[in-house]
């Protein structure tokens, strides 16, 4: 979230899309009905009709897959009824940059398309500049090449018709969304998207989210209280375990990963470190040696020295171009070239797509270690029916875990907050917290390893590594320590003393820190901030319920991000009655600014979008995979063999891995005619394996259902209750046929499609509750993260002829 | 001053805290259920599940509604169930003078079969459940507990939209006065519920028909001889004398 | 500094007992006290986190004896003020469910059962593994020669389960081991 959960209060217009917030993140509605009571108008655009729509103002169905257009739609109705926050799109946004020859954009592919590696060639986006190496703009806006332009001639093309057409919304409701919506790009008016996995799991999914980057820097609602993109992060701890980076292709802090073309720590920070020479950009990733410098010092302590390169040649390198994500795991699983591994509180039997597939992969295994609460389809997949087991050469080791309050640590929230919980009790029975598993385990292979034994042991024996894992001592490194006495602004710091704040990082093997963003929340001035409880607030920040002093957020305890662009050069909130910072003359008060640069009148001042090489919020997305601006792709597997955007049917780009249990359904494929999409439940958790053994839980939603409208019921003869069969190319389903008003039927270039829609949190390992509803979904995934497409594919319904999975 | 909730159905976004929150608090087993093409459930309250968020949903004019109801006992000021069960039992139902809870006591576990029946029957809401394993009457107990060391009832503790609200009878009903003002601009038929007669004060957006039978006392006369509304006004203080 | 919405509840409730039923005016020897004892009188509170979505709701754990005997929100969390969904008002059997797993298994290769074994055993056993594959599979170059010094036969996945502090320790030890191919639920 660029804002936070309590500042969806200030919103005047909330849209809901890509995410059933009133379902999966049911506390938020406290917010979202408290911005309501003050005015403001909730709408959810959604294929379902769910509790989130129930309680908005009104809700608009649209197909799954479709959010582009959607989106696209808004940005013309925007553009071309002047609408927008001319001020703040011509000072905050790069819509006066001129776009560099190049570029072009013709029948739905950019410029630089290779078609043999599905890729484009990115250097063909880039902007014009002068002599100095800047930008050049046009601040008129008015330069045929400038942002704005291409901006407005690019999406001239989404019409209200070809939209409706298209996303099977009417017209009418198409313009009640967008003049609401619209209507917030006024100074003194706030409007947010809330998304979450509604947007992202598409092979667009990062592109959906760029639109709505796109009309809220339009209407200048970034950076404002009520406004800003929020996304709604699922998983208990998904906001900290993506800053600390569980995940290939980033290390902690979202520092790039090393690639084979990067032999070097100097070779590494020279194609990562971006480098700007407009002096008024902050261009704060300039910082990055340091921050890298200081986590492989607290990686490898001692071992890591600035003459060595901090030990960078001790790291593992990923192949240039290569994707190492769970798709392309589960395929090299399944095709036998990966042995073992750990699962740590997760379920890829059940959450990865294409499921038959990825437990076939499992099968292949020398060894599998699974970290979890309960038995899962994962640890048991050996014994999963229609297997037998003696047949199945896989050595399962399986941990018993501690649950939340039997363990102390941190979390993040969505909004960025770092929240300490405490210990209530010791884990059940002989039951660990991964923390004290993996210490071990790592200890206990450091333990095998001596200098001359085994394969390239450094890596492993010079790590600066625990030898009993302790949260506290953990929260510490992750700060950072310094590694000398050193004096920093004024105030001396002995050697293994806390760093106030990652500006005293250093690229000198000075300081570790085991992640920058969470540098200065364990302080030696301030303790262990995220165990701070002080509700108290200045009358300006409790006007927006900022609540500074309430557990600590990153970076630098900023509470709603690229806050600069809340005010005018002047350093004047755009909104007084909501303002989140306000230069007094000689500082800011509110909110921690983005930088505490004097405003930018001043001429010492700096952009506000200070994470962007050229300081500038981004219309023009040079960075991405797939393209500058979001085009309407659909989704690989579609109902429809044409739209109106283009000729490029599906995204140019997606991911997919190919072997004979990969099938994909045609489009308009006549045997798989209805639009699947699949999603979580209030009652359960992602795949369930936590929540099914709950006994509340399981009595309130007992089992897999498949929700459909009376419509499509009535032409398959289904009754609503009764057992059906839902398949897809690659698999079948059982699942209880839930026929409710609350699915439509789409009208789409005058056909109807159907879509159903199904949880996913069902597993064999519960008795009687149904199976894997991705034995259905597809291995694609978006081009720049790898996301599988969970929100649409092709399937049919059937009456179930036999009920197997259901009893 | 008896206490009250006011349930504003209006901010319900049926999240089913109150219904898990009350069972936890309770220690209240559960029931095997099944999928029915319905999110409700156990599909009816039973002696193990005091507190049941209720579904319906409707197109209305080519518009969907979702109505959600979180049901439980309206702590009648004027109990008919007290009436009957203490016509057998001495004692076997009490009312608590300070927050107007009407309680099941262990006593009830000496009503016969039969009896229990009868006390259920007498509900106008439907809503006393017969545990047939220890022979006891369940129903939600206002977190009788709880508020005697201060502390607000369980489920409106856990309410996270302000649908469940708790207090002085007259700060409740003064409430939902104000609320259904607010509620009848976009919902012309919403109305508060049996407020004279009840603790438990409901606002519902609409005709108590399109949430389910029992929501009124009126509306609860389908399938028995004498309408429950009829047997209600009977069962105010005099009631005493028809159990002599 | 405000006082905390928790301290004010606290403070109301403090000396209130229970009331006694004799003050209703009925004989009730025979009947059970409807209110025998608040379940969490005298019990410690401990803070702890929802461990669902990201709305991060605290709650309160009661404990008794080093047993969480009951849980609810914490009305000093800002963002939930004390409320739960249906998941969050389910900590207290979440946490003492008897499903949970107790002690550490093992399923040998082509056996058709899980043997409980302990921690040592298994861990020695794991880390075995690990070096046995790591040895055999350990890439110094790639296939153009560039140095890459990775194992990619060994892959870790989760979890967003863990704290801060697990993940940042996750990820330090997978690297060094020199693991590609590690992900989590950010992804899908």
């Amino acid at each position: 979230m660029t804002n936070h959960w309590c500042d969806i209060e200030n919103a005047d217009s909330i849209m809901i899309i890509g995410s059933n917030a009133a379902e999966h993140h049911p506390i938020s509605f406290k917010w979202v009905l408290r911005a309501k009571d003050k005015g403001a108008t909730v709408m959810h655009v959604d294929p379902k009709f769910s509790r989130t729509s129930a309680r908005s103002d009104f809700h608009v169905p649209l197909r799954s897959g479709t959010d582009i257009p959607f989106m696209g739609g808004m940005i013309n109705y925007v553009l071309s009824n002047k609408l927008y926050f001319k001020e703040y799109v011509a000072n905050n946004t790069n819509a006066a940059f001129i776009v560099g020859k190049d570029y072009k954009f013709k029948d739905g592919l950019f410029s630089g398309y290779d078609k043999k590696t599905r890729t484009y060639d990115k250097s063909k986006w880039a902007f014009e500049l002068d002599d100095k190496g800047v930008p050049k703009r046009d601040p008129s806006l008015k330069d045929p090449r400038c942002v704005f332009q291409m901006l407005k001639k690019h999406y001239s093309r989404y019409s209200l018709d070809n939209v409706s057409k298209t996303t099977g919304v009417t017209e009418e409701n198409l313009l009640k969304v967008y003049k609401t919506f619209a209507a917030t790009g006024k100074k003194d008016k706030a409007g947010t998207i809330m998304y979450a996995l509604g947007w992202t799991q598409h092979t667009v999914g990062v592109q959906n989210i760029r639109t709505s980057a796109m009309l809220q820097l339009l209407l200048g609602n970034i950076g404002i209280a009520g406004g800003g993109i929020n996304a709604l992060r699922g998983e208990p701890n998904v906001q900290g375990s993506t800053d600390h980076c569980i995940l290939w292709h980033i290390l902690p802090g979202y520092l790039p990963m090393p690639k084979a073309s990067m032999p070097t720590f100097e070779a590494y920070t020279k194609a990562t470190t971006p480098v700007s020479h407009d002096p008024e950009s902050a261009n704060w990733w300039q910082h990055k040696p340091k921050y890298m410098a200081s986590l492989l010092k607290s990686w490898r302590g001692d071992n890591a020295t600035a003459k060595n390169g901090f030990a960078y040649k001790m790291l593992p390198k990923a192949d240039d171009g290569e994707d190492y994500s769970y798709i392309f795991l589960f395929d090299r699983m399944y095709k036998n070239e990966i042995r073992g591994g750990f699962v740590f509180g997760t379920n890829p039997a059940q959450s990865v797509p294409n499921s038959n597939k990825a437990r076939k992969g499992l099968d292949n295994l020398d060894w599998l270690v699974v970290a979890e609460l309960h038995h899962t389809e994962t640890s048991d997949n050996w014994h999963r029916p229609g297997i037998d087991p003696l047949k199945n050469k896989t050595e399962v080791f399986l941990l018993p875990s501690a649950q939340r309050a039997e363990k102390a640590g941190s979390i993040s929230n969505s909004g960025r907050w770092l929240l300490w919980h405490y210990e209530a009790c010791k884990p059940m029975g002989e039951s660990r917290s991964m923390g004290n598993i993996y210490v071990d385990i790592i200890n206990r292979v450091r333990g095998l390893y001596s200098a001359k034994n085994g394969a390239y042991p450094d890596p492993i024996l010079t790590l600066d590594w625990p030898s009993f894992y302790d949260a506290e001592d953990m929260a510490q490194r992750i700060n950072g320590r310094f590694t000398k006495d050193v004096e920093f602004k004024g105030k001396k710091y002995k050697k293994g003393q806390q760093v106030p704040s990652f500006v005293a990082l250093g690229d000198d093997g000075s300081t570790s820190s085991l992640n920058w963003l969470y540098s200065g929340s364990y302080t030696e001035e301030g303790g262990n901030k995220a165990k701070r409880r002080d509700l108290s607030q200045t009358p300006m920040q409790a006007k927006i319920g900022l609540f500074p002093n309430f557990a600590w957020c990153w970076p630098v305890n900023r509470r709603i991000l690229y806050n600069r662009a809340s005010v005018d050069a002047n350093g004047k909130p755009w909104n007084p009655a909501k303002a989140v910072i306000e230069w007094n003359g000689k500082k800011w008060e509110g909110d921690v600014p983005d930088g505490g640069w004097p405003p930018n009148a001043t001429g010492k001042g700096r952009y506000p979008f200070i994470m962007r090489k050229e300081g500038h919020g981004q219309l023009y997305g040079p960075g991405l995979q797939d393209g500058p601006f979001p085009d309407h792709y659909e989704p690989v597997e579609t109902p429809i063999t044409s739209h109106p955007f283009s000729k490029q049917l599906s995204s140019p780009c997606y991911k997919s891995v190919k072997s004979d249990m990969d099938k994909l359904a045609k489009p308009g494929d006549k045997r798989f005619p209805i639009v699947l999409t699949t999603y979580s439940m209030t009652e359960h958790w992602c795949g369930g394996g936590e929540t099914r053994n709950v006994p509340t839980l399981l009595e309130a939603e007992p089992q897999l259902y498949v929700e459909m409208s009376p419509e499509l019921a009535k032409e398959k003869g289904i009754d609503n209750g009764e057992v059906v069969v839902v398949e897809s190319i690659r698999g079948k389903v059982e699942a209880v046929a839930m026929v409710t008003v609350r699915m439509t039927p789409f009208k789409v270039k005058g056909k109807i499609i159907h879509e159903v829609g199904m949880p996913f949190c069902f597993g064999w390992t519960t008795k009687g509750v149904g199976d894997a509803t991705n034995r259905l979904t597809p291995a694609v995934g978006d081009p720049n993260t790898t996301i599988p497409e969970y929100k649409a594919c092709l399937v049919n319904v059937s009456k179930a002829k036999k009920v197997t999975e259901l009893v | 001053m008896p206490k009250a909730f006011f349930v504003d159905t209006s901010r319900c976004t049926a999240c089913r805290g109150c219904q898990i929150a009350c069972k936890e608090w309770h220690d209240l087993p559960t029931t095997a259920t099944k999928q029915n093409g319905t999110h409700q459930n156990p599909p009816d309250l039973n002696a193990s599940t005091y507190k049941l968020v209720r579904f319906s949903e409707h197109r209305i004019d080519g518009k969907v509604e979702w109505y959600f109801f979180p049901d439980q006992c309206r702590h009648c000021l004027d109990a008919p169930c007290l009436e009957v069960a203490n016509g057998y039992v001495e004692g076997a139902v009490i009312q608590d003078k300070k927050t107007g809870a009407i309680i099941y006591t262990d006593r009830c576990k000496q009503l016969k079969e039969d009896e229990c029946e009868e006390v259920t029957e007498a509900c106008p809401y439907n809503v006393p459940r017969r545990n047939t394993g220890t022979g006891m009457m369940m129903k939600c107990d206002m977190c009788i507990d709880r508020q005697q060391a201060g502390l607000i009832p369980m489920c409106v503790k856990t309410c996270p939209t302000g649908t469940m609200n708790y207090g002085d009878r007259a700060d409740m009903l003064a409430m939902a006065e104000k609320t259904l003002v607010k509620v009848k601009k976009e919902y012309p038929r919403a109305s508060i519920v049996d407020a004279k007669d009840v603790n438990i004060v409901y606002l519902i957006q609409d005709t108590p028909e399109r949430y389910y039978e029992f929501v009124t006392a009126d509306n609860s006369a389908v399938g028995l001889p004498m309408s429950r509304k009829n047997f209600l006004a009977g069962m105010t203080k005099p009631a005493k004398r028809i159990f002599g | 500094m405000n006082i905390s919405r928790r301290g004010f509840m606290k403070l109301a409730g403090v000396g209130v007992a229970s009331i006694s039923l004799s003050q209703l005016g009925l004989d009730l020897s025979p009947v059970q006290a409807y209110a025998a004892g608040l379940k969490i009188e005298g019990a410690q509170e401990v803070i702890s986190i929802c461990p669902f979505c990201a709305v991060s709701c605290h709650f309160i754990a009661h404990v008794k004896d080093g047993k969480i005997v009951s849980t609810e929100g914490d009305p000093d969390y800002p963002v939930s003020e004390g409320s739960l969904c249906a998941k969050g008002a389910a900590m207290l059997s979440m946490h003492n469910s008897h499903h949970r797993l107790q002690k550490p298994k093992y399923r040998a290769p082509y056996s058709d059962k899980w043997v409980e074994k302990e921690w040592d055993w298994v861990l020695d056993r794991i880390a075995q593994n690990v070096k046995k594959t790591r040895d055999k599979d350990f890439k110094t170059h790639n296939a153009k020669g560039q140095e890459v010094n990775r194992v990619e036969s060994i892959f870790h996945l989760g979890s967003s389960q863990m704290d801060n502090e697990e993940c940042a320790l996750v990820h330090q030890g997978v690297r060094g081991l020199g693991l590609v191919h590690f992900d989590h639920q950010a992804r899908i």
